[in-house]
């Protein structure tokens, strides 16, 4: 579909907010995301969220270790 | 800083519609661009997902269903994740039963509120499953359903996520 706007997260599917219990992700995801209501130049416009896969989950298994 | 993407993966869709004819819907023209009215912080946020988000107790999602279920389920913007459950095939489940949140940031919306930074959520979010092999059914009634939903809300933003 071709979206007006759009924030692409590159994580594993059912995880397009983060990791769990990796609460200033899930935050900064959405903020893009609507970040991108005010900046967007045009219709069509795809930013890449500047976060990997790997990286997210490990600062996951990081915030579940200091948990326990 | 985040950068903006070419086509990720140019003439897929092409690709899947030779395999399965018609289910993917393509568009000439993009939507066009609606700019924000007000600011965040004086804006009513909503939230539709595919995630198969769903109230305890309410009719699960026909996962099984070999063309999909076209319909969708209001998510009360106030309630918790013990209120929930999940009824989806399509997507891995792992990390949203223990933090639904990873799909359905239902949490982190509430406190975007509590902030200030948006204005106050719609009474409802919007749930709906995303496997639809019908795409002309998809979009002239489950579209159209939540998108009479979505408007008797009254949103000033809407939030969409794909699961």
């Amino acid at each position: 579909m071709k979206t007006p706007r759009a924030v692409f997260v590159p994580f594993m599917m059912g995880h397009h907010f983060g990791v769990p219990f990796h609460d200033d992700l899930q935050t900064e995801i959405i903020l893009s995301a609507l970040g991108l209501i005010q900046i967007a130049e045009g219709s069509g416009d795809i930013y890449s969220f500047p976060k990997t896969w790997a990286q997210a989950r490990k600062e996951g298994k990081e915030i579940e270790e200091k948990s326990k | 800083m985040m950068e903006k993407s070419k086509q990720l993966r140019p003439g897929l869709w092409a690709t899947v519609n030779e395999r399965y004819p018609g289910s993917m819907i393509t568009k000439d023209d993009f939507v066009p661009l609606t700019k924000l009215s007000k600011p965040l912080s004086e804006s009513r946020l909503t939230f539709v997902s595919t995630a198969g988000v769903q109230p305890k107790g309410s009719l699960p999602f026909d996962t099984t269903h070999p063309i999909g279920d076209y319909t969708f389920r209001r998510v009360p913007s106030d309630s918790q994740f013990e209120d929930q459950e999940i009824h989806q095939l399509k997507y891995p489940t792992s990390g949203a039963e223990r933090d639904l949140n990873v799909i359905f940031p239902i949490e982190r919306l509430q406190e975007l509120v509590r902030d200030k930074y948006v204005l106050e959520l719609t009474d409802n979010f919007f749930s709906f499953i995303g496997y639809n092999m019908d795409a002309e059914r998809l979009e002239n009634t489950l579209a159209e359903d939540i998108a009479d939903a979505v408007e008797e809300e009254k949103p000033d933003v809407v939030l969409l996520a794909p699961a």
